[in-house]
C-alpha cells in the first residue's frame, strides 16, 4: 500500500542537496544570452524603433522584432490575441516589444537599454469602470472582454421573502505569483534539427504547440522539456520565455538562455484579477439562505490570458459553499492598460470568497446566530444543488470540516483586546469550467524489469511526480516502488494538460489508473500475481518489443448554459473550511494571523504531507492577500515595494484532512492546491472584525487601510 | 547589474584613512547593505574600500562615563552586546529590529548613520543619548554632533575623504526606555514610524524625559518643547495629551500636511500614549 502513506517526495533528495537543475542551471558558457525590451508606457503607439545603438554594441548578435517571426505572432492559452512582439502599439507598460541577443547577459542587457523607442501615447484605460464608458477601444471589437451569467431560480422573488438582507461592496487588488524562481529556460536545435526549449513551466504540451505556431513548423519538430520549476502558482502557464527563446535560437542557430530579473518578472508577467464585487444576500430568521446576487467587474488587463476562465469560475462559485434556491450573478471582464491578468491560484474564486464570507457573518449578526452554526444550515452536501442546479452525487465533505473545526470554535476564548476569530468556507471544482480538459499518459516496461510512467505532468513543487507513482504502485498492486519515472518532456510523454485547476492529483491520477488497469490485465496474463518475476516477463516482452499502455481520462462535465449558466461544470468538488485567530494592535494597525486551523475535504490523502504541505502554503498565500499583498501598476517594481509575508507573519497552522471519498477519482481523491488558499483572507477579515468590530472589505487590508478604519470606527 | 569597480581592503584605521585620502572619488563600504543596493541600481563608485574589518571601527570602550561605540559594529553585535543593553536600551532594541537576521548580520551602525535614511532605525535612540560622531580624515579629527552631522534625507556632512571612526553616547540609567516601530511586516521591512524614549519618573512627576521620532519628518528628530514641557511636571492625563498635541504640531510645522500623515499621526498619537502613560 503505497496510498495514504507519507512517501518521501522524490524530488525531496536532489532539492535538499541543492542539485535539482533548474532552468538557469542548464545553461553553460556557449550560450546566447536573450533579454526582453519592454514598453515604458501603458497603451501608445510606436512610432520609431532606432536599435541601431544596440546593434553596434560589441558582442550584441541579434536584435528581434515581431518581422523576424516566421509565423503568427499571437499567443493565448485560450484565445489567441497576445502579441509575443508588439506590431506598433503597446497596451500595457511592460508588454515586450525585442528581443535582444548578446553573447553575455551583461552585453544584452546593455544593449536592451540602448534601444530608442518612440511612442506617441494613447489614453491610458486605467480601470474597467473607465473602460466600459471609454470611446477609446483597446481592442476593435470593444473593451468588455467577457460577460457571464448564473441564474438560478428567482432572485427578486427570493429577497422579497427573506427577513434579512444585506448588501455591500468588496475589492481586491494585483497579485503577484511572486514564485522564487523567476521565469527562465534555455535553447537549442538538437541533431535532428528540432527545436529544443527547457524552462521552468506548468505545461509542456501547450508551449510546444505555441512555439510550432511561432516558427511555422510542425509540432513535432519542437520539443519542450520542463527543467526543475521553483514555482507557478498560475504565472508560468502563460507562455513567459519560451517565445523568445525559440526565436532566438531559430536565427542564430545556437543555444540560447533566459532569466527574467526580479523586476522584469513583477513588470512582465500576469497577475491575479482585481475584483469589484457587489454582493446582495437574503437570508430568513432561521438562517437559511434564500437568495444572492452578484454583480462582478474585473480588470483583466489588455489581453485575455486566463480572463474569460476566471470571469466564468468566479461567477459559479459566487455563492459559496452552499444551498441558495435563488441566484443570480452577472460577471464581466473588461479590458484595460494594465498588467494581464491572467491565471493565479484560484482564478477569481479566492476574491470570491472574500464576499460571500463577510456576507455571511453579516446575515448570522443580524440574525443572532453564531457563525458557524449559519454555515452547518446552508453547507452543500451530497445530494445538495449548487448554484448551477448540480446535483452532488459523490463526495461533498463540508460538513465534516465544519465538524473538524467545531472543537475548536466552541472552545476560542478572546486573549484580551485586539483578539478575535474568524470562520471562511469554500468549495472548488477541480479541473476546467465546463470543458473537456483530458489527461493522457503511458506506461511500458525497461528491459531490466521495471516499470516506466511516462508522464508529461508539470510538477511544480507540489508533489505531483510522487503521487502518481504511488497512485500506479497501488493500481499495479506492487509492494515495491520498482517504477522509473519518464516525465515533463513532450518527447516521451503524452499531453497531460496543465499543472492548474487543482486537476492533477484528480484527473492525471485517473489517466494512471486507467492505463494501470491495461498494464494489470496484461501481467495477470503473464502470471505476475501468481508469481512469475517481472525481470523474467520483461525480458521475454523484450524479444517481441515492449509493449504500451496508454491512459486517458476526461472528467465528465457539461458545458454551462450560455445564458444562465446552469449545469455540471465539473466533475467533483473540494471543500474546505478555516478558522483563524488574530491580533489586531489598534494603535498601529498591525493585524498578526495567529493560529489557523484548517480542514480539508480532499477526497483521499494520497500523501498526508503533500496535502499538509499545500496547506501550509496555501495559509502563507492567503495572509499575504488578506493582509499585505499588492501590486500597483507603475509603481511596484520589487520585492522592496511588494510586501510578501516572511515567515515571522506565519500562523501556527493545524491541518486537518477530511476524506470524503470521490468515486470518480483515483483512489477516492480530489484536489487541495488552490482550495488551500481560497478560504484563509475570508477567515482573517472575519476574525478582524470579531476582534475590532470594523469590517474590512477592501484587500488587503494592511496597516494603513486597517488603520484607517479603526480610526473612522472610533469617531462612529 | 553590478557596474564595474575596484575595491581595497583596509586592515587598519590608518590604511583606511590613506586610501581614502589618495584615491580618486573613493566610497567607504562597511556591510553593503545599502551601498550594494545603490550600486546594483546604477550608482558608479571607481573605488570602493572595505572597512568592515578594521580592528579600530568593531571595538567599543568607556571613558568618563561615555561610551563609544566603533562604526564598523553590526546590528547582530549591538542588539545582543551586554554593555549597550544595559545603556542604551533602545539603541539595543532598534539594532534588533533592523531588516533581517542576514541585514543584521551584515549592516553596521557606521553606515545606518551614514545612509542618513528617515527610517534608520538605530537614529532615533541614538538622539536621545545624544550621540556625537567622531569623524577623521588623513589631516582632521573632528567631533560632531549627530544631530548637526544628518543636513537633509540621505545627506550628512560627512566628507568625501572622512572616515567615521566612532560613535559615543551617553548613557541612561534608571530610565524606562524603549524603542517602538511600526512597519508593514513583522521582518524585513522599513519602519514606517520609529518612536525612541528614555523616561525617569518620581512620585508622579516626570523627572526627565527624552524622545526622539524617526520616519515621520525628512529627518528624525527630538521633539524638544515636549521633552521640556514635561521635565519636572505631574504626570497626567491633561499634559500627555498636551505634549501629545505639541509632538503634532511640532511635526506639522516641520513637513507640513503629507499624505502618510493621515496614517502616521494617529498612530505616532497612540503611541506616545502609551509610552507616556507607561
Ligand atoms: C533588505 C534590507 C532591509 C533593511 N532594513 C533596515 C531596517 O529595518 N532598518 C534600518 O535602519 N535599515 C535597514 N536597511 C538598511 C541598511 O541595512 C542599514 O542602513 C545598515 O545599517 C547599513 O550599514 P552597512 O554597514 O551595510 O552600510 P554600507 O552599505 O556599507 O554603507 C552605507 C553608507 O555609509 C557609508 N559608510 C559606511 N561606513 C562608513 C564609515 N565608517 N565612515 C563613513 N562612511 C561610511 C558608505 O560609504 C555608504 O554611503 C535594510 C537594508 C536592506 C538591504
Amino acid at each position: 500500500m503505497f496510498i495514504g502513506q507519507d512517501i518521501t517526495r522524490v524530488d525531496a533528495l536532489d532539492k535538499v542537496l541543492g542539485t535539482a537543475a533548474f532552468a538557469h542551471d542548464l545553461k553553460n558558457n556557449t550560450m546566447l544570452f536573450a533579454c526582453v525590451v519592454r514598453s515604458s508606457r501603458p497603451h501608445a503607439m510606436i512610432r520609431k524603433i532606432d536599435a541601431s545603438a544596440a546593434l553596434a554594441l560589441d558582442g550584441v548578435v541579434k536584435v528581434l522584432s515581431h518581422k523576424d517571426i516566421p509565423g503568427e505572432n499571437l499567443f493565448g492559452a485560450i484565445k489567441k490575441d497576445q502579441p509575443f512582439l508588439a506590431e506598433g502599439r503597446v497596451r500595457y507598460k511592460g508588454e515586450a516589444i525585442l528581443v535582444v541577443v548578446g553573447v553575455t547577459e551583461e552585453i544584452a542587457r546593455k544593449a536592451s537599454g540602448l534601444v530608442e523607442i518612440e511612442y506617441e501615447d494613447l489614453e491610458y484605460i486605467s480601470d474597467p469602470f473607465l473602460s466600459m464608458r471609454s470611446a477609446i477601444l483597446i481592442h476593435d471589437g470593444g473593451n468588455l472582454l467577457s460577460h457571464r451569467k448564473v441564474i438560478k431560480g428567482d432572485a427578486g422573488k427570493g429577497f422579497e421573502s427573506s427577513d434579512v438582507v444585506v448588501e455591500n461592496t468588496y475589492s481586491t487588488t494585483w497579485i503577484d505569483h511572486a514564485y522564487m524562481e523567476t521565469e527562465a529556460g534555455i535553447g537549442y536545435t538538437d541533431e535532428r534539427g528540432h527545436i529544443v526549449v527547457a524552462s521552468s513551466t506548468q505545461n509542456i504540451h501547450y508551449k510546444m504547440k505555441e512555439i510550432a505556431r511561432l516558427l511555422a513548423i510542425p509540432p513535432e519538430q519542437v520539443r519542450v522539456v520542463q527543467a526543475t520549476t521553483g514555482g507557478g502558482f498560475g504565472g508560468k502557464l502563460d507562455v513567459t520565455v519560451e517565445g523568445y527563446i525559440a526565436l532566438a535560437v531559430y536565427h542564430t542557430k545556437r543555444p540560447v538562455v533566459m532569466r527574467y530579473t526580479r523586476e522584469e518578472s513583477f513588470l512582465g508577467h500576469t497577475k491575479r484579477h482585481p475584483l469589484y464585487i457587489e454582493y446582495k444576500t437574503g437570508a430568513g430568521k432561521d438562517g437559511n439562505l434564500t437568495a444572492v446576487e452578484v454583480n462582478i467587474i474585473g480588470d483583466t488587463g489588455p489581453y485575455i490570458s486566463y480572463g474569460e476562465t476566471v470571469c466564468l469560475r468566479a461567477a459559479v462559485h459566487a455563492t459559496g459553499p452552499y444551498e441558495v434556491p435563488n441566484v443570480l450573478v452577472n460577471s464581466r471582464m473588461f479590458y484595460t492598460n494594465n498588467p494581464v491578468s491572467g491565471a493565479m491560484r484560484g482564478f477569481g474564486v479566492p476574491q470570491l470568497a472574500l464576499a460571500h464570507e463577510s456576507q455571511l457573518d453579516e446575515i448570522a449578526e443580524r440574525i443572532g446566530m453564531d457563525p458557524l452554526d449559519i454555515r452547518m444550515k446552508n453547507a452543500l452536501k451530497r445530494g445538495s444543488l449548487t448554484a448551477t442546479s448540480q446535483v452532488l452525487h459523490h463526495s461533498a465533505g463540508l460538513l465534516e470540516t465544519l465538524k473538524g473545526i467545531e472543537p475548536f470554535w466552541r472552545a476560542r476564548r478572546k486573549q484580551g483586546p485586539g483578539s478575535g476569530f474568524g470562520l471562511g468556507c469554500m468549495y472548488y471544482g477541480i479541473g476546467n469550467t465546463g470543458i473537456s480538459n483530458p489527461s493522457s499518459c503511458y506506461l511500458t516496461f525497461t528491459p531490466e524489469g521495471r516499470v516506466e510512467m511516462h508522464s508529461g505532468v508539470c510538477d511544480i513543487g507540489q508533489g505531483s511526480d510522487t503521487v502518481l507513482l504511488q497512485i500506479l504502485c497501488d493500481a499495479l498492486g506492487m509492494e515495491e516502488m520498482g517504477i522509473d519515472l519518464v516525465r515533463g518532456d513532450t518527447d516521451t510523454s503524452l499531453d497531460a494538460g496543465s499543472t492548474s485547476a487543482s486537476r492533477q492529483t484528480y484527473i492525471s491520477g485517473m489517466a494512471v489508473c486507467n492505463a494501470a488497469q491495461k498494464m494489470r490485465e496484461y501481467l495477470e496474463g503473464q502470471g505476475y500475481y501468481s508469481g512469475k518475476p517481472l525481470k523474467d516477463i520483461c525480458r521475454e516482452a523484450a524479444e517481441k518489443g515492449l509493449p504500451v499502455f496508454k491512459g486517458h481520462f476526461d472528467p465528465p462535465t457539461t458545458a454551462p448554459d450560455p445564458e444562465t449558466s446552469q449545469g455540471a461544470p465539473y466533475a467533483t468538488y473540494a471543500f474546505a473550511t478555516h478558522m483563524t485567530e488574530v491580533h489586531v494592535d489598534e494603535v498601529t494597525g498591525v493585524c498578526k494571523a495567529v493560529k489557523v486551523h484548517a480542514a480539508h475535504d480532499v477526497g483521499r490523502a494520497i500523501n498526508v504531507s503533500n496535502v499538509k504541505g499545500q496547506i501550509y502554503g496555501g495559509v502563507a498565500m492567503g495572509v499575504g492577500l488578506a493582509l499585505m499583498e499588492e501590486f500597483i501598476p507603475g509603481k511596484t517594481e520589487s520585492f522592496d515595494n511588494y510586501y510578501l509575508p516572511t515567515s515571522m507573519d506565519m500562523p501556527e497552522v493545524e491541518a486537518i484532512v477530511v476524506e470524503d471519498r470521490e468515486p470518480t477519482g483515483p483512489f477516492g481523491a480530489k484536489g487541495v492546491g488552490e482550495p488551500a488558499l481560497i478560504p484563509q483572507a475570508a477567515a482573517i477579515v472575519n476574525a478582524i472584525k470579531d476582534a475590532t468590530g470594523v469590517r474590512m472589505r477592501q484587500l488587503p487590508c494592511d496597516i494603513e487601510r486597517l488603520k484607517l478604519a479603526l480610526e473612522k470606527n472610533k469617531i462612529k | 547589474m553590478l557596474p564595474k569597480f575596484a575595491s581595497v581592503i583596509a586592515k587598519t584605521r590608518e590604511e583606511a584613512l590613506s586610501w581614502l585620502s589618495s584615491l580618486e572619488n573613493p566610497r567607504i563600504i562597511a556591510g553593503g547593505t545599502d551601498l550594494m543596493v545603490k550600486m546594483r541600481a546604477g550608482k558608479q563608485y571607481s573605488h570602493v574600500i572595505d572597512v568592515a574589518g578594521v580592528p579600530e571601527l568593531l571595538t567599543m570602550t568607556e571613558t568618563d562615563g561615555r561610551l563609544s561605540v566603533g562604526s564598523a559594529m553590526t546590528h547582530a553585535r549591538l542588539s545582543t552586546s551586554e554593555p549597550i543593553i544595559r545603556n542604551a536600551r533602545s539603541l539595543a532594541l532598534a539594532c534588533g529590529l533592523v531588516g533581517s537576521p542576514q541585514i543584521r548580520n551584515m549592516g553596521t551602525i557606521g553606515g545606518n548613520l551614514a545612509n542618513a535614511s528617515p527610517a534608520a532605525d538605530s537614529i532615533p535612540p541614538l538622539l536621545i543619548h545624544d550621540a556625537v560622531l567622531v569623524l577623521e580624515s588623513k589631516e582632521t579629527r573632528r567631533r560632531v554632533p549627530l544631530e548637526e552631522v544628518i543636513v537633509a534625507p540621505y545627506v550628512t556632512s560627512i566628507d568625501r575623504k572622512e572616515l567615521l571612526g566612532s560613535v559615543e553616547i551617553n548613557p541612561l540609567r534608571g530610565y524606562r526606555e524603549g524603542y517602538r516601530r511600526v512597519a508593514k511586516r513583522a521582518t524585513w521591512a522599513i519602519s514606517r514610524l520609529g518612536v525612541a524614549f528614555a523616561i525617569k519618573e518620581d512620585k508622579g512627576r516626570f523627572t526627565d524625559v527624552k524622545l526622539a521620532i524617526g520616519s515621520c519628518t525628512p529627518m528624525p528628530f527630538r521633539p524638544k518643547k515636549v521633552e521640556d514641557l514635561l521635565k519636572g511636571a505631574e504626570k497626567n492625563e491633561a499634559i500627555i495629551t498636551e505634549a501629545i498635541r505639541m509632538a503634532l504640531e511640532e511635526i506639522k510645522l516641520i513637513s507640513g500636511i503629507r499624505p502618510s500623515y493621515a496614517y502616521k499621526l494617529p498612530v505616532l498619537k497612540g503611541i506616545l500614549e502609551e509610552v507616556l502613560r507607561g
